[in-house]
């Protein structure tokens, strides 16, 4: 982990910003599992957050920078999920994120415990593999985006291009719980298309 | 008739007398003689008895005289008596009509008191009735009202909806519109982009192309100035050789000659013909020299001229071929813009009164504006809305405070009609009372009739009524004081529930204003987070970006690298066909020479700027191809290094990814796989 004074649970810009990575990556693959994107083989069990977690076999899941989290330029990150044929939009899992600007322009640290921010990432965590119980099954094999809302500054590195939003018409929305480091607070939301059953 | 006063009882003595003066006084001094007979007994009845039957000597007259005139003086002074007496009755008498004029004036004035009473009794009754059907209609003109007011509202109501079901399908569509239209301005964008791309590209590898085929031109020029050069320098050789040849026929002819002069001088040595030999060996030799050289030159003419066309060859089929692919791009991207025209202009069609796309943003101005409009217009409604709310409660209001009161009315009603009931019950004891009182004086009367007066009972009499009138005015004013006092509570009460009618008014606008309030920050709300939800955003502020499929830029990459080492290779041939020219043409190119190290120094340039680049694309093809080989391990958890040289993979390969087009069949194949090896071994 970065660079966290585990005494006195002070939290500085980096520090949130890789908790703040780690969880999206995290996040991600849990997603990939429990929405069946990508076979169970894929997948290595590893112990994070106090949960059984599973990962793609990596050394590496980073899927945002943390150069943007630490620029405080970073407003979203939407993890699109969509039907590999028709490329048609049908969830979306959005992590919004509120940056405390005086941390970023002026580099002072705020206090708040480790234990307290990683219970809150597991409440998400639960929420996300207890979403199968009411989000839509993914019956068609599907791929999945990732998207970054970031300010208009921001230099387009070359991994990344320009894009449309990628947004569902009429959706289905279900808010989650939030996480917060005191510098970097993250909303979660996940947003899908209207089951014809569910529309019967 | 049962009569209050008994009548005064019969004394046997007096009664006679008594009776026997009124007679005597009534008759006309008709003196009567007591005679104890029984027939006399019942003198009053018969006073008028015949004296016929009495008798009496000279010593009983002068007795009877004596005793008559006793009992005259007797009855004299009994007739002074009773004349007294009579006088003080008299006065009772008189005092009984005052008392009883007082009494009648009382009872009349009594009387006059319940007319009055009963008047007012009628007034409030009618008043009664009166504000009782004005709270009717009163409460009829206000059901009317608030039933008009429920329709208006229904009415409101219907087109609040209306305008906002247009309103919203209005937004939805203008949202639907701005959508499409930034999509497709993005789009346009993006090609824009692309295009411009495409275009400083081409450009820049026309500009490359202009500049291979001036340098292919001046190297051309170049190989043909240094050819012609060659060929001059060449043909100078031949004059040379030529001009030797001549030189040695002519030596020839001249040894010829002085070999001719010296056979007459017969003086043949061997080292003559010898020499002779050695100077035909010599001819021989320039000739076979000068043969040789002229094929070479030819020779060396022939694969220069075909070098060059070889080259003028690769360089026109690399330019077709270049060409043929940026035509294929071309008409690709031309079909692209093509349907993407097709598909503006049926949007286009399919919005109305847009006919070419300058009127887009016109239309969208429009749209805009009557997006704008209508949500004026929803807000006027909702504030019409509102004030008709406003106005329903106050009539329910209204409604309800006439309800309570007509409540308090019905109330005051029941109150009065209790008051009616007791002031009835006051007047029936007040008849009663009179109906006593009128018997009463009836019997005063009687007893004014019959001179008899008894003190006692016309004072007992008059004790009661005077009794019962107190009673009667106690009753009267406790009756007021009980009523001031109720009257009073009652005005209390009334003000206390005006109060709290009031307080429960305010406190209930209070509570509907909040309650509007929060219904339309729970509206904004939820507003709010299904536009966050639905992932709208500000483009002023905010940019989306994809996290790309790095496969294309590698793709790319890859091209480009392999486009450039066929470009170094020519480079690397031409200089190699220009170093064996070089060395070819030997000294006859020095002049060329320093033209040639110029080109070959730029040459040598562009070559080093060109492996520059191929070193730089190759590091970023490097990164590129490692992300990419970290993403499909990451993706399908496998990794495999030169599988190419694996036949079993590269059997797999093509069974599963190239034929039937499933990398999770690969995959599966491999895991099932690998798990046999495993538990086999």
């Amino acid at each position: 982990m970065a660079s966290r004074t585990v005494a006195k649970d002070i939290i500085t810009l980096r520090g949130s910003a890789a908790i703040v990575s780690e969880f999206f990556g995290y996040a991600a693959n849990s997603i990939l599992y429990n929405r069946g994107v990508y076979p169970e083989e894929s997948f290595a069990k590893v112990k994070k957050y106090g949960l059984p977690m599973l990962l793609t076999q990596d050394e590496e899941n980073e899927i945002v920078g943390k150069e943007w989290l630490e620029a405080g330029k970073l407003q979203r990150v939407v993890m699109v999920i969509m039907s590999k044929a028709t490329k048609e939009v049908l969830e979306r899992w959005n992590f919004s994120i509120e940056t405390d600007s005086d941390v970023v322009e002026k580099g002072v640290s705020r206090e708040k415990s480790d234990r307290e921010i990683m219970r809150e990432i597991q409440a998400i965590m639960r929420q996300i593999a207890s979403s199968i119980t009411y989000l839509p099954c993914l019956d068609e094999p599907c791929v999945f985006d990732v998207l970054a809302y970031t300010d208009t500054d921001v230099p387009v590195p070359f991994t990344w291009i320009e894009s449309d939003p990628k947004l569902i018409a009429n959706p289905q929305m279900v808010k989650l719980h939030s996480f917060d480091t005191k510098i970097h607070k993250v909303d979660t939301l996940v947003s899908y298309k209207n089951d014809e059953w569910d529309e019967q | 008739m049962i009569l209050r006063t008994p009548p005064p009882k019969k004394q046997r003595a007096e009664p006679i007398l008594h009776e026997s003066p009124s007679p005597q006084v009534a008759s006309e001094g008709r003196l009567v003689i007591y005679e104890d007979n029984p027939l006399a007994a019942p003198p009053p009845e018969s006073p008028h008895q015949p004296s016929d039957h009495l008798l009496c000597t000279y010593q009983c007259r002068q007795m009877v005289k004596a005793d008559f005139i006793d009992a005259l003086s007797n009855a004299e002074k009994q007739i002074r008596d009773y004349q007294s007496k009579l006088e003080i009755l008299n006065e009772n008498l008189s005092k009984a009509e005052v008392e009883r004029k007082k009494f009648r004036d009382q009872f009349l004035y009594a009387e006059q008191e319940l007319a009055a009473a009963k008047g007012r009794e009628q007034m409030l009754h009618d008043q009664l009735l009166k504000e009782v059907n004005d709270s009717q209609e009163r409460f009829k003109k206000q059901l009317e009202t608030n039933n008009e007011l429920k329709g208006k509202l229904q009415n409101e109501l219907n087109l609040r909806k209306k305008a906002e079901s247009s309103a919203a399908s209005a937004e939805e569509k203008a949202a639907d519109i701005e959508g499409k239209l930034t999509q497709f301005s993005q789009s346009i964008e993006r090609e824009k982009k692309q295009l411009q791309n495409e275009l400083s590209q081409l450009k820049g590898e026309s500009k490359l192309s202009i500049s291979r085929i001036s340098a292919d031109l001046e190297r051309t020029e170049f190989r043909a100035n240094s050819a012609e050069k060659e060929s001059e320098l060449l043909k100078e050789q031949l004059e040379d050789l030529k001009k030797q040849l001549n030189e040695c026929l002519n030596q020839k002819s001249e040894v010829e000659k002085k070999m001719s002069s010296f056979t007459f001088q017969e003086v043949t040595s061997s080292e003559s013909s010898i020499l002779i030999k050695h100077l035909q060996e010599e001819l021989r030799n320039y000739e076979s020299e000068v043969r040789e050289a002229r094929k070479l030159k030819s020779s060396h003419e022939d694969i220069e001229l075909l070098k060059a066309k070889l080259l003028e060859e690769k360089g026109r089929r690399e330019r077709a071929e270049s060409e043929l692919s940026k035509l294929q791009e071309q008409q690709i991207c031309l079909s692209n813009l093509e349907k993407e025209l097709s598909l503006w202009k049926l949007i286009m069609k399919d919005i109305p009164g847009v006919s070419c796309p300058e009127d887009i943003p016109v239309k969208f101005a429009t749209l805009q504006k009557e997006v704008i409009a209508s949500t004026m217009k929803i807000g006027e409604t909702n504030a019409r809305l509102k004030q008709i709310e406003v106005g329903l409660d106050a009539a329910q209001l209204a409604k309800q405070n006439a309800e309570a009161e007509a409540a308090l009315d019905k109330e005051k009603a029941e109150i009065l009609k209790s008051e009616v009931k007791r002031i009835e019950l006051m007047l029936s004891m007040v008849t009663e009372e009179r109906n006593k009182l009128s018997n009463a004086i009836n019997e005063l009367k009687r007893h004014k009739n019959e001179e008899a007066g008894d003190e006692v009972a016309s004072g007992t009499v008059v004790q009661e009524l005077e009794s019962s009138l107190a009673k009667k005015e106690s009753c009267i004013k406790e009756l007021e004081r009980s009523l001031h006092e109720q009257k009073e509570i009652n005005d209390r009460q009334h003000n206390e529930i005006k109060m709290l009618h009031d307080r429960l008014n305010n406190e209930a606008r209070r509570i509907k204003s909040l309650d509007r309030e929060t219904d339309r920050l729970r509206s904004e709300i939820s507003l709010l987070e299904s536009k966050l939800g639905h992932g709208d955003y500000s483009a002023s502020n905010t940019k989306v970006l994809r996290m790309v499929n790095t496969l294309a830029v590698d793709n790319e990459a890859k091209q480009t690298i392999e486009a450039l080492q066929t470009e170094l290779q020519k480079t690397k041939e031409k200089l190699q066909a220009l170093e064996e020219l070089k060395s070819q043409s030997g000294d006859t190119g020095k002049l060329v020479d320093s033209y040639i190290s110029e080109k070959i120094t730029k040459l040598k340039e562009q070559i080093a700027t060109l492996e520059k680049r191929e070193e730089r694309y190759k590091t970023v093809f490097a990164d590129r191809i490692s992300v990419f080989r970290r993403a499909c391990c990451e993706l399908f958890g496998y990794k495999a290094n030169d599988y190419t040289a694996q036949p079993e993979i590269s059997h797999q390969v093509d069974i599963f990814v190239r034929k039937l087009n499933s990398i999770p069949a690969f995959t599966a194949n491999l895991t099932v796989e690998s798990f046999n090896r495993r538990t086999l071994s």
